[in-house]
């Protein structure tokens, strides 16, 4: 990586007040990452790990409490009002769920020409182009532009969402478990669309998704991600070969096998119980609770990232030895 | 009519029969001035107290003048003062309830604390309050029924509008970065008047009550404009000679308040079809299939 990231997010903070009088959630906690253009990086993580928080505080939906999110080097945090909203358009955010991120009152055409006016194209017959290339791009007829959103089906409905973020020319998407509410024949279509738009508007992407086959297969590198934080980052072959933390050997040894006599060898303690209450994160490592090699030093202080491979991080104390294979974290050993 | 029919043929008794009722009073109310067949302020005491006959269908009340025409003409009292209440109250609740919605935290906290206070008083007693200061009068009448009534459409209002701001559709506004305003505008908006006038419908009934409450008491529509009920008070003395006299108005009133009451509630309950909803979705659902050129992505 040579060239500098279209988007840079630094020691990024969000917490949200708990119902606890006085105690705050620590959804998304201290966390740096680095989008360059054109490509495609997963964020992959358990739910309730704060995937999507990041991802909407990346695009301002919540507050940070502290960090910065810098867009092509533009430090958004020192911006605000008009000049923000005209910065941050080239942040565009793809939600999750199709049915709910469209006016139902709106038909397919004013919503894409909303977006664009929003952009500032003034003159009507530009919009009429873009909204037929932008309906075009997603697969979608033009006649498709004088129907109400709510008589789509939920895969056009995600293309016409899809159409209308491209309209305002992002260099960023973030997109929020884009497919999960599709059903499956749908998903592979809008997958298929998602790489394809990548490579034809040379577009980065920040893909949340829990569905790790998913992720592998379009992202070029990944972030796994456990109660706020990033524990390992890769480009997804290398991460995907060598899981260097604790928790992402375990995440990825807990995709169920498509072979049921591959599936019954499975073995190792899998990922029991749940993620622990981000109110009162453990201390240290947050993995410890939950973790077969978690040593006293664990609990002291928070683990160190370290470089394994190219581009390669792991925040645990093991990571080396994961990663040499000499340790896992599947086979439960005595540390 | 026939237009209608299809309509009317999927809904059940009660949301039909409060349909029909409805348009009825307000067709009535409308086209009071043309279609009462006399003129309701004449007075004639020779016919004072008459029964239905062939001049006067309904016959006349003790003053001679002839109840039929009074009792459409009130209908069009009614209709405006009810009208007038809840398009001011509801004018001033939405704004009161949108913006708490839009803006949250204290500006919410601050207007929800007003609408509070308004909603712990009884309506009637603000409305009597305001007309005991000002003094009786039609207008009096119809702001401080406006005032007792903003809260409860302020309360609603600012609900809708929380809901619809919580939407991942507004969320998308400003990631694309809508400015307020168009937010607003555009969206919050239109979408609360829309949820909003469905508990208009139901509140008209409670609302006609009350402008009839008042002008019962002789605190809201003065003589000589016909109004239902001060048709009752006048009728009163007579309730034992002629009950005729008290029983119509009183008919007329109970039917605007249980026809708005039953459709409100059709309408809440989505008892009442959307024309040709079904016809335009079953013609769509054809074309709809052929919309997505899924070629473009098996590359």
């Amino acid at each position: 990586m040579t060239h500098a990231p279209v988007l840079k997010v630094e020691n990024l903070q969000t917490r949200f007040k708990s119902v606890q009088r006085g105690k705050y959630v620590h959804a998304v906690d201290d966390v740096s990452i680095e989008l360059y253009p054109g490509e495609i990086v997963g964020l992959v993580g358990e739910s309730g790990c704060g995937k999507s928080t990041l991802g909407r505080t990346i695009v301002g939906l919540e507050k940070a409490s502290s960090g910065r999110v810098l867009l092509d080097g533009v430090d958004l945090s020192a911006l605000s009002g008009a000049a923000l909203r005209d910065s941050r358009r080239a942040l565009q955010y793809v939600f999750q769920d199709p049915y709910s991120c469209l006016n139902d009152r709106q038909t397919v055409g004013e919503a894409i020409d909303e977006a664009l006016i929003i952009d500032g194209t003034k003159s009507p017959d530009e919009r009429n182009r873009r909204t037929r290339e932008l309906l075009d791009q997603v697969g979608l007829a033009y006649a498709v532009k004088d129907r109400h959103t709510r008589e789509l089906s939920g895969g056009q409905r995600q293309r016409v969402a899809i159409a209308r973020s491209l309209a305002v020319n992002p260099r960023v998407l973030i997109c929020d478990e884009p497919v999960s509410a599709l059903d499956l024949s749908i998903r592979a279509q809008v997958m298929n669309l998602f790489l394809r738009l990548q490579k034809d508007l040379s577009v980065a992407c920040l893909f949340i998704a829990h569905d790790l086959a998913l992720v592998r297969q379009a992202a070029s590198r990944v972030y796994v991600m456990y109660l706020g934080r990033i524990v390992e980052q890769g480009p997804s072959q290398e991460l995907y070969d060598h899981p260097s933390h604790p928790y992402s050997q375990m995440l990825l040894a807990s995709v169920p096998e498509v072979d049921p006599r591959v599936e019954k060898l499975r073995s190792g303690p899998l990922l029991m119980g749940e993620v622990p209450s981000p109110t009162n994160p453990p201390s240290g490592c947050r993995f410890r609770t939950r973790c077969p090699l978690a040593v006293d030093d664990c609990a002291r202080r928070t683990p160190p990232s370290h470089g394994l491979a190219p581009d390669h991080n792991a925040a645990c104390v093991f990571a080396p030895d994961l990663h040499g294979g000499k340790r896992s974290a599947l086979v439960h050993q005595p540390a | 009519m026939k237009k209608l029919n299809p309509i009317l043929a999927r809904m059940s008794k009660m949301p039909k029969a409060a349909l029909i009722t409805i348009g009825l009073f307000v067709a009535l109310g409308t086209f009071a001035p043309w279609l009462a067949p006399q003129d309701p302020s004449t007075q004639n005491l020779l016919e004072a107290g008459l029964g239905p006959n062939a001049a006067h269908w309904l016959g006349t009340d003790h003053l001679g003048r002839d109840t039929f025409s009074r009792l459409i003409i009130a209908a069009n009292t009614s209709l405006v003062s009810v009208g007038s209440v809840l398009g001011i109250a509801m004018t001033i609740g939405i704004a009161m309830g949108t913006i708490a919605g839009y803006h949250r935290g204290w500006v919410d906290d601050l207007l929800m604390r007003v609408v509070d206070v308004g909603l712990s008083i009884p309506s009637l007693i603000i409305a009597l309050a305001v007309i005991g200061i000002v003094g009786p009068g039609y207008w009096t009448m119809v702001l401080a029924l406006a005032l007792a009534w903003w809260p409860m459409s302020g309360r609603i209002s600012r609900a809708v509008a929380v809901s619809i701001m919580s939407k991942p559709h507004i969320e998308a506004l400003r990631v694309l970065g809508a400015s307020p305003w168009r937010i607003y505008f555009n969206h919050l908006l239109p979408g609360t008047i829309g949820a909003v006038m469905v508990y208009a419908t139901a509140d008209a009934g409670v609302a006609a009550l009350a402008v009839a409450t008042l002008s019962f008491l002789g605190l809201g529509i003065q003589p000589p404009t016909p109004e239902w009920g001060q048709m009752l008070v006048d009728a009163l003395p007579y309730l034992e000679s002629d009950p005729r006299q008290v029983l119509l108005p009183g008919l007329a009133l109970t039917a605007a308040v249980i026809g708005f009451n039953t459709l409100g509630e059709s309408i809440a309950l989505n008892r009442i079809p959307k024309p040709l909803t079904r016809r335009m979705l079953a013609a769509r659902r054809i074309e709809v299939a052929g919309w997505a050129k899924e070629g473009i992505d098996a590359q």
